[in-house]
């Protein structure tokens, strides 16, 4: 039995239950649309939203009935929704649970959302691999349009709100909220520059939301159990809701749970992840995806919210917590994910493009114990002249494994790099002459 | 609509305080405080995408540092690019693009030019980078344009020019991140408009010209800026040179009426002078064959040969034509020289081929030989109606106008052209229509009446109009009526609603510019459509709008000089009427020497009274009417009859193989003087090389035949003769930056709506007869292509490689029907004759047409029957009735 009334996996964990109309109505689904739409205004559903306290789940926390209420209020004609289904965070898998096991949940959320800015037209911006998910999506949506729930004239108001499925083509910057636009649009993805914002000039340059799945899928409680509710869950009043964690690595029981805002790594991890995996002791995890900093054994009793994870110097981010027992070693950690950023940098701006092939190039060194001191301090070097001058925010989380690893465990690197001067091993002049 | 807003913002950079329009960039704002902030990516010309992060500045109470390319200022701003952070930032961005940088510049063509060795220079750049480069293998890009990707600083400059620009969207990126490599978009060569506009913005050598690779170092060459002879719009160009050798063309420093853009002929074309087939001696006819002979011996037997047949024959046995791509000094010359030191009218120059319909219409309406609109006015207008222009292919950079107009100013597009919508390697204008009628070229004349007859009906006639000019506009509703919906509609295929939605969006613009291209000039009938075109802009008010008018599109670089010079049969200069006594008395005033009386022959009845043996000699500038004419009328058997043909050309064309005397003269690029384009704007041309052998400029060779028949037009340089242009001709005053439009004449039009309208109104507002297409054939034109101009470019080895031979354009529905695929050979016949060549299946044609470039259509003309305009003695040939079998 779990210890905390669960919401957005609730509908899920009853043994049996296949996420169909029928069912998600059973549960109690659609309700939330009924009692609004056409009903409440829309500017009250944003009210709402934002009296809930509930921060964006994709990655950078931010309020989301606040990022509705940036649309301009007199601009006419088409304003879109698009859902941030592209989930490809490092350790981060619960929009594809949210997606595969409760679709309705989703949707109703969406159509919740799109009531209350206006938009016609919504997209799904679905992850290339999840392909699952984006039949059952798309299942999904023609059942609730054959209800009423999704279309020309929702539940007979008159109101039209069309949700589509867009699948991604496999690149990880597409979950970037401009680079899923201009993808969305059929252009390359990558990301734009900002300002301006999407919430004015988003989809083909219109007044546009993006909202991650887990995000949206919430509406339909926030609504049908009302703002102060929601409000009172979790830490309150800046980190409102559960959270669907997905822990991953070491532990004896990974997985998505939800819990509380509020509740520490400690409990998260051995409590309700099972522990470690071999019971050996913890020695690092990330707190939320892979571009969030590294933490320590000593931040297990970190509150899982945005500000204590912030005070600990990381980020609650995309709620992905990758645990790492004793015996990790760190710098092969931290350039196990550089080749991922390496791999996925989409080339737009210069330092994270060149940036990127460099670090990874240095990291690879080092951990072949062909490192020299000095490369520790152009790593520095090189992620400070990347964080803050890059197009998207992509930049920042490049750099946040090696400066965090090189922050807690710099030991690390010494050792390989004595190990390698040790070796005695004749230096080769580099390839290239400095100049 | 541009939003001209006078609104200012005031700010500091690095301390200096500067006040600019709202909405300027914090980048330009910089560079009008005199501070270069360093950067890649940005292009006056493109959309910011601040992808680079060279340009990053300090903005007061902002955390970060900002992209100054992206970053608008506004009122009080504070910038600062000079401080250690945002030095360093420049610093490190530096090192990062010079991280994979080969670090080849000793063989680079941009070496010395470019803007990462500058902005490494500036920093005195350094890199740490000690690891393994990217190396991107080499892959064959196209035949005129090379990439070295390992030099690309992924700036994205090219394929956004290429995109926002040219509407072309040929490259693209292709791979991620330090992978990322430009590549013509598919994958096959670059197949494009070959504007060289994405070599000209690469801001390092990844993209260079392959017709210069290897040849110079930038501090080597010599530059003239010039003018293009390809085309009508005059393109400013600045020609590079070694030891008199043409290596590069550009147009760097964003001047001219282009603004720093081309087109392929312009860019890749320069090469038609230097070929190796150049006239370089003067030629004279012994015995049957042109032999070398010395310029005296030529002028001599010139001299000599004229003298006789004037004494024999009179004046009026003489004839001149010259050619359109002239300066104007050679054209005034030539013209000076037929009617003075000959005597006679009969002259002509290649503005008869389609460009006086235009000229002579806007002189009838609104009394002007010119366009009342510039360029400009295409940029800002609001509505803009394109027919039978062609304008990616005839007249490319006003078309990039009409391009910025629509994509940049969201000006409403109009199009009457004999395009489909397509998607192709090169642009297509219709693409960006908002409402588009597509017509068979024989027909543009039935569209322009269904739009008159739109606005007439549909009651948008202006009232002021309408109230000034009762009978006139009651003529036109009169005439329109006549004309049945359903007739139109046969016709055109266009419906009633259609024509009623154009006029509709026409009599909504407040800026409406009106485009007549050349395939409508050329066409029958083109003077009384660009009449009507007219009418239509009277009639909906617009014509004496600011912002607005009527803007025939001249073929030739010079065709507009050649009018306003009098270098044809029936104006004088200034585009006087030879009939009218004031002009000729002013004329005479200033040329001390009275002016012949007889009415000259235009081109064709200069050949027929040649073939009648009334014209016994021929001057002939340039031109070549044996090769251009169909062969109805007959040019190769009456100039093989004079007694004297005398040819100034660059090669032995054909008309110039049947000349007794052919003197070499020099090409645009080795002379000075002024071309003046569509525009009526006169611009300065200067030499790039020395003349080629022996070759002089054509005005030199007039003089020098003036000096020997004892009548010398002396003038020491082609500026004596421009001064003396200046004092009999308004407009050639100052040589100015950009045009100043002349306005209509209100007496002019007020001549035209109460009488002027009426001689001819009856046919102008008939329909043209309606080709009854025959199972098995379609209807051939001939078209500009954008590879070629006339014959001349030809030559160039550029332009030969992207466009070697004459092909056929036709739509893929017609050659399904003909089993016909690209690259097939193709028979076309009528009771003419027939004509062999190689099909190209293309979405652009519409059904039932086919198209043949003109400039190797020579062959093919003998398929063409030739109407002549009663009125503006136009030859038109553009179009033919033919069967198409296979060829096996
Ligand atoms: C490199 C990068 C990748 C991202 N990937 C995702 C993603 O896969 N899913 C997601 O919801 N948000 C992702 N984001 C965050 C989005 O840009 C955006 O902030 C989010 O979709 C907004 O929704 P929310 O306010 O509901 O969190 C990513 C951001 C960056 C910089
Ligand atoms: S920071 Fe990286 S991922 Fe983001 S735009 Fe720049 S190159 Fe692309
Ligand atoms: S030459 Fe012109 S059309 Fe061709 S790719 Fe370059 S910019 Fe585009
Ligand atoms: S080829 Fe030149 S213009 Fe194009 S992206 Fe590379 S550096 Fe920029
Ligand atoms: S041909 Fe015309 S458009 Fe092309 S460069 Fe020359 S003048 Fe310009
Ligand atoms: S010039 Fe501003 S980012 Fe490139």
């Amino acid at each position: 039995m779990p210890k905390y009334e669960l919401i957005l996996l609730k509908n899920m964990m009853q043994p049996g239950y296949t996420g169909s109309l029928q069912e998600y109505e059973r549960a109690g689904g659609y309700q939330a649309l009924r009692k609004v739409v056409g009903k409440v205004p829309p500017t009250e559903v944003t009210m709402a939203v934002m009296k809930s306290g509930l921060r964006g789940r994709g990655g950078a926390g931010f309020p989301t009935g606040v990022k509705w209420g940036f649309l301009p209020k007199d601009y006419q004609g088409p304003r879109y929704l698009c859902c941030n289904a592209d989930e490809s965070e490092p350790g981060t898998f619960k929009d594809r649970q949210l997606m595969e096991r409760d679709p309705h949940q989703l949707l109703e959320g969406i159509v919740l959302a799109c009531y209350a800015i206006g938009a016609e037209s919504a997209y799904i911006y679905i992850r290339g691999e999840l392909v699952l998910a984006a039949k059952i999506l798309e299942q999904a949506i023609a059942e609730a349009q054959a209800a009423g729930y999704i279309g020309a004239n929702i539940l007979g108001t008159g109101i039209t709100a069309n949700v589509w499925v867009h699948r991604g083509a496999g690149a990880y910057i597409c979950g970037e909220e401009t680079a899923l636009l201009e993808s969305l649009e059929g252009k390359r993805g990558l990301p734009r520059f900002k300002p301006p914002f999407p919430a004015t000039n988003g989809l083909y340059n219109k007044p546009t939301v993006v909202n991650n799945v887990e995000t949206l899928a919430n509406l339909p409680h926030i609504i049908g159990r009302g703002p102060e509710w929601f409000a009172s869950i979790g830490s309150p009043p800046k980190s409102t809701g559960t959270r669907v964690f997905c822990v991953s690595g070491h532990v004896k029981r990974p997985g998505n749970y939800e819990v509380p805002m509020g509740v520490t790594f400690r409990e998260l991890i051995y409590e309700h992840a099972g522990g470690m995996r071999s019971d050996k002791p913890l020695k690092a995890f990330i707190p939320g995806g892979a571009s969030a900093p590294f933490l320590t054994s000593d931040h297990l009793d970190v509150k899982l919210d945005f500000e204590s994870v912030a005070a600990a110097g990381s980020m609650l981010g995309s709620g992905g917590v990758t645990v790492m027992e004793e015996g990790t070693p760190m710098v092969w950690a931290a350039l196990r994910l550089m080749e991922f950023f390496y791999h996925e940098s989409c080339g737009k701006c210069s330092p994270c493009r060149e940036g990127s092939s460099w670090l990874v190039q240095t990291m690879r060194r080092i951990v072949a114990k062909r490192g020299q001191m000095e490369d520790l301090e152009t790593l520095v070097d090189l992620c400070k002249n990347i964080e803050g001058r890059t197009v998207c925010a992509f930049g920042e989380a490049e750099v946040a494994p090696i400066m965090s690893t090189l922050k807690y465990w710099r030991s690390e690197y010494v050792t390989l790099i004595q190990e390698a001067e040790a070796a005695n091993l004749i230096r080769l002049e580099p390839t290239v002459a400095r100049h | 609509m541009a939003n001209q807003t006078t609104e200012t913002v005031r700010l500091m950079i690095d301390g200096i305080s500067i006040s600019v329009p709202k909405g300027t960039l914090v980048i330009e704002a910089a560079r009008q405080a005199g501070v270069m902030i360093p950067h890649f990516c940005y292009h006056p010309k493109l959309k910011p995408d601040a992808n680079c992060r060279m340009c990053l500045v300090e903005i007061e109470r902002v955390r970060k540092l900002q992209t100054s390319c992206s970053t608008v200022a506004t009122e009080g701003m504070a910038v600062r690019t000079a401080t250690t952070v945002v030095n360093d930032a420049h610093k490190s961005v530096l090192e990062f693009i010079l991280a994979n940088h080969p670090l080849d510049c000793p063989v680079c063509d941009q070496g010395g030019r470019c803007d990462l060795q500058d902005f490494s220079h500036q920093y005195t750049a350094t890199s740490r980078f000690a690891e393994t480069k990217r190396i991107f293998q080499k892959e064959y890009f196209s035949p005129l344009i090379e990439t070295q990707m390992n030099r690309c600083v992924q700036c994205l400059r090219c394929v956004r020019y290429c995109d926002e620009v040219m509407d072309v969207k040929a490259l693209a990126p292709i791979g991620r991140g330090t992978m990322t490599e430009i590549k013509s978009f598919g994958n096959h060569p670059l197949d494009c408009e070959f504007c060289g506009g994405c070599v000209q913005i690469c801001p390092v050598g990844a993209i260079t010209s392959r017709l210069s690779m290897y040849e110079y170092r930038p501090w080597m060459l010599k530059r003239a800026d010039t003018i293009c002879t390809f085309c009508g719009d005059g393109c400013q160009i600045t020609v590079q040179t070694k030891d008199q050798e043409l290596i590069e063309v550009n147009s760097a420093h964003s001047g001219g009426r282009n603004n720093g853009d081309l087109c392929a002929r312009g860019y890749f074309g320069f090469h038609a002078a230097s070929h190796p087939d150049r006239v370089t001696h003067p030629l004279i006819r012994r015995n049957g064959t042109l032999v070398e002979a010395t310029w005296e011996e030529a002028l001599l037997f010139v001299a000599e040969q004229t003298n006789r047949i004037k004494q024999a024959h009179g004046p009026q046995a003489f004839g001149g034509l010259i050619s359109g791509r002239c300066t104007n000094e050679e054209l005034y010359l030539f013209q000076k020289f037929m009617r003075l030191t000959i005597g006679t009218n009969n002259l002509d120059s290649s503005a008869r081929y389609g460009h006086v319909n235009g000229v002579q219409a806007m002189r009838r309406v609104q009394g002007t030989h010119r366009w009342t609109v510039t360029f400009e006015d295409i940029v800002q207008a609001d509505v803009l109606l394109l027919v039978g222009t062609n304008i990616t292919e005839a007249n490319p950079i006003t078309g990039l106008k009409v391009k910025e107009a629509v994509k940049k100013q969201e000006a409403t597009l109009l199009t009457i052209e004999a395009l489909q919508p397509a998607v192709g390697t090169i642009s297509n204008i219709t693409n960006l229509s908002k409402q588009h009628l597509c017509v068979a070229p024989s027909q543009f004349g039935a569209a322009v009446l269904g739009l008159l007859k739109a606005v007439i009906e549909g009651d948008h006639v202006d009232p002021g109009i309408r109230q000034r000019a009762s009978d006139y506009v009651s003529a036109l509703s009169h005439a329109v009526r006549q004309i049945a919906w359903e007739d139109l509609a046969v016709s055109t295929g266009i419906s009633s609603d259609s024509f009623a939605q154009m006029a509709a969006s026409v009599v909504r613009g407040r800026r409406v510019v009106v485009l007549a291209g050349q395939i409508l000039l050329r066409s029958q009938g083109g003077y009384g459509m660009c009449l009507n075109l007219l009418d239509l802009l009277l009639l909906s008010g617009k014509l004496t709008s600011p912002g607005c008018g009527f803007a025939p599109l001249a073929e030739e670089n010079n065709d507009q000089g050649a009018v306003e010079m009098g270098a044809v049969a029936e104006l004088l200069p200034g585009a006087l009427d030879l009939t009218d006594q004031d002009s000729r008395d002013r004329m005479a005033r200033a040329w001390k020497e009275e002016l012949p009386l007889v009415p000259g022959g235009t081109l064709i009845e200069m050949v027929d009274r040649a073939s009648a043996g009334i014209i016994k000699s021929l001057f002939v500038v340039g031109e070549n009417p044996v090769g251009s004419l169909p062969s109805q009328i007959r040019a190769k058997e009456a100039l093989s009859k004079l007694d004297l043909l005398v040819c100034q050309e660059l090669f032995l064309t054909e008309t110039a193989a049947l000349a007794h005397v052919v003197l070499p003269a020099a090409s645009a690029m080795e002379k000075a003087g002024t071309f003046t384009n569509t525009e009526g704007h006169a611009q300065a041309v200067r030499p790039a090389i020395d003349p080629v052998g022996d070759s002089r400029p054509d005005w030199e060779i007039l003089s020098a035949f003036s000096v020997f028949l004892g009548a010398p037009l002396e003038y020491g340089e082609a500026k004596e003769i421009l001064k003396e242009i200046r004092s009999v001709i308004p407009g050639y005053g100052s040589l100015g930056p950009s045009p100043i439009a002349p306005t209509a004449d209100p007496s002019a039009i007020d001549r035209y709506v109460t009488e002027g309208y009426r001689h001819d109104v009856a046919i102008r507002y008939t329909l043209p007869p309606r080709a009854v297409r025959q199972e098995g054939t379609v209807q051939l034109g001939l078209v500009q292509s954008l590879f070629h101009s006339g014959k001349f470019s030809t030559h160039s080895k550029g332009l030969l490689q992207i466009e070697p031979s004459a092909f056929l354009q036709m739509n893929p529905v017609d050659a399904a029907r003909f089993a016909l695929g690209s690259g097939d050979r193709v028979r076309l016949s009528n009771n003419r004759g027939q004509f062999i060549t190689t099909v190209k299946v293309l979405e652009r044609v519409p059904e039932g047409l086919a198209w043949l470039p003109d400039h190797f259509a020579q062959e093919a003309l003998r398929l063409f029957d030739c109407v002549i305009d009663p009125d503006t003695k136009v030859p038109s040939f553009r179009t033919a009735t033919v069967s198409v079998l296979k060829a096996t």
